[in-house]
């Protein structure tokens, strides 16, 4: 393994083969990577601010999540999904759900923040058109293709695009399969997507040189740029994070759910102090149409154990002053349940922000459950609002820049 | 430079979807057919399509053929599984011996489902077979469920046969039999829409994902229409049933029209919206053709003729994949394979047979980010850039390392064993590229080699770039280790950027 290139730099150098300068060898190579041979080395960006976000994909139902358990109201609308025995008490009038014993420890210890009844106006409640719009910030009308992560990282980098090229550590980290729209940026960015388990190395074999080779050869423009890049990111990251993977020792007891084991690996990385500002990781199954009580602790249970771990080492690291950690949802559910003890596409629901620099507590105005069955949540506060306080407040970006448009902070750090 | 993308100033409309003539049927033509109607473009094939019309390469790439029959064992327990569970619940068995007995069944429906998996990658990497089940994997990109939610592999496999005899019905009514299909009814709820308590799943996604398109519906068309889907069940686990005192006989009012509407009847009224026109045709577009957006004044010209032809499937298909539009120089060599594509083109590409292993095959493609029958969520898959992430890129490698490493025999399990030995005995075994096979063509001279290996495996684009790095890989095809030399410059062929493109 000592003989692989581990940075893109070095990739490059000893890729051009025969003791050539990759440069003198390649006269028609491509231009960001000319570019990358040529830049200094930016001085690394340890110590800043790290943003990890948790999609809750399918729609979680935000009132059997914070549970307005002194109202009878939400009794009537849940005949039988209505929750009773061993709420966590956050006030006089809200509880967490039973399974959220993690998470309402985290928030007795202030370092955790509940913010009510996130949503927007004109809610859609298609997943992929609601999931579109958390995830590019846009209201309900207008289509952005843009992410809003995606466009702080156009925003943080710009005036510094040869820099932005040179940093040997991916933009953003996501674990899974799928790019997640928020990541989505008008510059390319170098991304890397990681599986939740297992290895990823490969080995020393003479067919990668042949296809180091390969991949150097002038691509047109297009699919088979992004490709070409996307494989030589690949490789050098693949290797740099298999070592830190390998090498970490995680402080605390890890849940062997797909969710704790994807933040065991994000924890390693921000250990290994790794450039990445922002990661994303995602936990399915929250679109419970039919028999949501079973699943939907389980749900509940891995997040919150999942997302305790996490903290847990973070704290032990002593790398807690430096992420924020926050779930989102496409939508909450409707606040009668249906005919098959479940719950339909809703509007508003709460998220977590988690961190030992938040400030914890319950933040917004709970639900108005003063609604027939067959109406739905208003939000209270629109979730730009809380993007905007973590563009503003805990990346130091410009948030109106990035979202277009200013929207009121949510104090939640 | 890419070439620019046609416009109606510089290709003009009535042009757009007329038969490429004669004139422009060539070798890089065909290719570009043979690689987007199916998953490769061999030399053999190149050869036949040229003998025939693109009308003709087209027709006979999309006639019904021999379906894809299901299992001997497949069928036994959907025959039999109602009665097994029913006999479950109705004995005295205490509550762990019941979970325990519906464990077995569950493993025995995720043994049927591999073996099902399997089946159809077999069936699909025919030629004969490629292009249709490539439609079919369009069709399931459309009307998706997930088999972690539907579960029951018979009735996947029932759904995929519906949509594979479909290719040739029209879209309406196409449409009409998903929405019977068991798989459909239990993955989007339809099971649990009563009169009583509607449940809008089913409705939501025939507006949004099946006919229309976000944007061309209401809120309240979908409470209306979801009324009208009421009723649907499925009886004894395996068969569509309406139960008719279930249904909502009440009037309901879809796209401005009241009527005492039932679940047909809204399809029908779905498809005189004029967005109906349309919305199969973009998705189309973007699973064929392109990524970008294509000009709407094409698409529309091709929604009207579709339409006046009753939005038959089999015109769909003719008329696109012989028309102009599908064949300008914008939209060759730049559209990302999906991982069946890419995993069925390899096996073409390279005379292969589908490798017997179940584990390692359907492990693969999970890597590669398309399981079998399972998407991430209804949207289905996206298709495009949308494959291509460090995660997918390594998982392509690797199955491309796969087919040169020789296998070691003695390092299977058992199961494996039995599987190799099964597929040597049905003629099936040949799925890796031996030493002997590469030896065949040493003495080649490097030139030529990369000539052909340019001309069959990538398109026009990289040609030219690609055949000078691949000659220096080569070297001398004569000298010591030419054969591994060989061997390494195909393996990065079929693992670079242009290889993943077609």
């Amino acid at each position: 393994m000592n003989t692989l290139p581990l940075t893109r730099r070095e990739f490059i150098r000893r890729s051009a083969g025969g003791g050539l300068g990759f440069l003198a060898f390649n006269s028609f190579a491509p231009s960001f990577l000319a570019q990358s041979a040529m830049a200094q080395a930016p001085g690394p960006e340890r110590d800043r601010s790290i943003l990890v976000i948790i999609q809750l994909a399918g729609g979680n139902d935000g009132l059997n999540t914070v549970v307005p358990h002194t109202d009878d109201r939400y009794y009537n609308l849940r005949p039988s999904l209505g929750l009773r025995e061993g709420l966590l008490r956050l006030n006089d009038d809200l509880a967490l759900h039973p399974a959220c014993k993690e998470l309402h420890r985290l928030y007795d210890n202030g370092n955790l923040s509940i913010i009510q009844n996130v949503g927007y106006p004109n809610p859609n409640r298609s997943h992929f058109r609601s999931t579109e719009i958390w995830e590019t910030a846009s209201d309900s009308e207008s289509f952005k293709r843009e992410g809003w992560l995606g466009s702080y990282l156009d925003n943080a980098c710009a005036g510094s695009p040869e820099e932005d090229k040179n940093n040997q550590d991916p933009a953003a980290v996501h674990v899974g399969d799928m790019i997640p729209q928020s990541f989505l940026s008008e510059q390319s960015h170098s991304l890397f997507g990681m599986k939740p388990r297992g290895r990823f190395d490969r080995g020393n074999d003479p067919a990668d040189r042949a296809y180091e080779k390969l991949l150097q050869a002038d691509h047109i423009e297009g699919n088979a740029t992004y490709l070409q890049q996307t494989m030589m990111n690949t490789l050098v990251t693949e290797r740099r994070v298999e070592q830190i993977i390998a090498k970490y020792k995680a402080q605390a007891n890890y849940p062997g759910t797909s969710l704790a084991q994807s933040l065991k690996r994000v924890a390693a990385l921000i250990h290994a102090n790794m450039e990445t500002r922002v990661y994303y990781v995602s936990q399915g199954g929250y679109d419970t149409h039919a028999n949501q009580l079973v699943n939907h602790d389980r749900l509940l249970g891995e997040l919150s154990a999942a997302m305790g771990a996490f903290q847990s080492d973070l704290d032990a690291h002593k790398k807690d002053d430096q992420v924020l950690t926050m779930t989102f949802s496409e939508f909450g559910r409707r606040p009668a349940e249906n005919g098959s003890h479940g719950t339909d596409h809703g509007t508003a629901a709460p998220l977590f922000v988690m961190g030992s620099k938040v400030n914890g507590g319950l933040l917004g105005n709970a639900p108005d459950l003063g609604i027939s069955e067959k109406e739905d949540l208003k939000f209270s506060t629109d979730f730009r609002g809380i993007y905007s306080s973590v563009l503003d407040k805990w990346l130091e970006a410009d948030s109106a820049q990035i979202l277009g448009e200013k929207f009121a902070h949510v104090p939640f750090v | 430079m890419p070439y620019p993308a046609p416009t109606p100033e510089n290709f003009p409309l009535k042009d757009a979807w007329l038969p490429l003539p004669m004139a422009f049927w060539q070798i890089d033509t065909a290719q570009h057919l043979l690689r987007r109607m199916g998953f490769s473009a061999t030399p053999e094939a190149v050869t036949a399509a040229l003998r025939k019309s693109p009308r003709h390469s087209v027709q006979e790439a999309f006639q019904p053929g021999a379906v894809l029959p299901k299992s001997a064992a497949l069928a036994e327990f959907e025959a039999t599984v109602h009665e097994r569970y029913r006999s479950l619940y109705q004995s005295d068995a205490d509550f762990e011996e019941k979970r325990r007995i519906r464990r077995e069944l569950q493993k025995e429906d995720g043994e049927l489902f591999r073996e099902y998996a399997m089946d159809w990658f077999f069936y699909a990497r025919e030629p004969e077979c490629s292009a249709r089940e490539k439609f079919v994997l369009f069709l399931q990109d459309i009307f998706v469920v997930e088999r972690s939610k539907v579960k029951e592999t018979y009735a996947l496999h029932n759904l995929q046969q519906t949509l594979r005899a479909g290719t040739t019905l029209d879209y309406p009514e196409l449409c009409k039999q998903v929405s019977k299909q068991p798989a459909m009814v239990r993955y989007l709820d339809l099971v649990q829409n009563t009169a009583r308590k509607p449940n809008e799943n089913f409705a939501r996604e025939l507006f949004e994902l099946f006919t229309l398109g976000e944007g061309n519906y209401t809120e309240a068309d979908i409470k209306e229409a979801s009324r009208a889907f009421t009723g649907y069940r499925i009886k004894d686990r395996t068969d569509f049933f309406f139960q008719k005192n279930l249904h909502d006989k009440k009037p309901k009012t879809v796209f401005g029209e009241e009527g005492n509407w039932d679940g047909d009847d809204v399809i029908d009224l779905a498809f005189k919206q004029p967005a109906a026109k349309t919305f199969l045709i973009r998705e189309l577009i973007k699973f064929y053709l392109t990524e970008e957006a294509v000009p709407e004044a094409y698409i529309e010209a091709l929604g009207e003729q579709w339409a006046d032809h009753g939005f038959s499937l089999s015109y769909l298909t003719e008329t696109f994949f012989q028309s102009r539009l599908f064949f300008h120089p914008a939209y060759r060599g730049n559209l990302v394979k999906s991982p069946i594509h890419f995993y069925l083109g390899l096996c073409q590409d390279l005379r292969l047979d589908v490798a017997p292993f179940d584990s390692r095959v359907l492990r693969s493609m999970q890597v590669m980010g398309q399981s079998f029958y399972d998407p991430p969520n209804v949207r289905g898959w996206l298709y495009g850039e949308h494959w291509i992430n460090s995660t997918t890129i390594s998982g392509r490698r690797q199955v491309v390392d796969f087919l040169f490493t020789p296998l070691n025999e003695e390092k299977l399990n058992g199961n494996e064993k039995r599987d190799l030995e099964r597929a040597r005995k049905v003629g099936r075994g040949n799925f890796l590229v031996t030493q002997e096979r590469l030896q065949q063509v040493l003495g080649t001279a490097a030139d030529d080699l990369a000539q052909h290996f340019t001309t069959y495996f990538i398109t026009a684009p990289s040609r030219e770039t690609y055949r000078e790095a691949l000659k220096t890989i080569l070297g001398d095809t004569h000298s010591d280790g030419a054969t591994q030399r060989i061997r390494n410059a195909m393996i990065a062929l079929l693992q670079s950027p242009a290889y993943n493109l077609c």
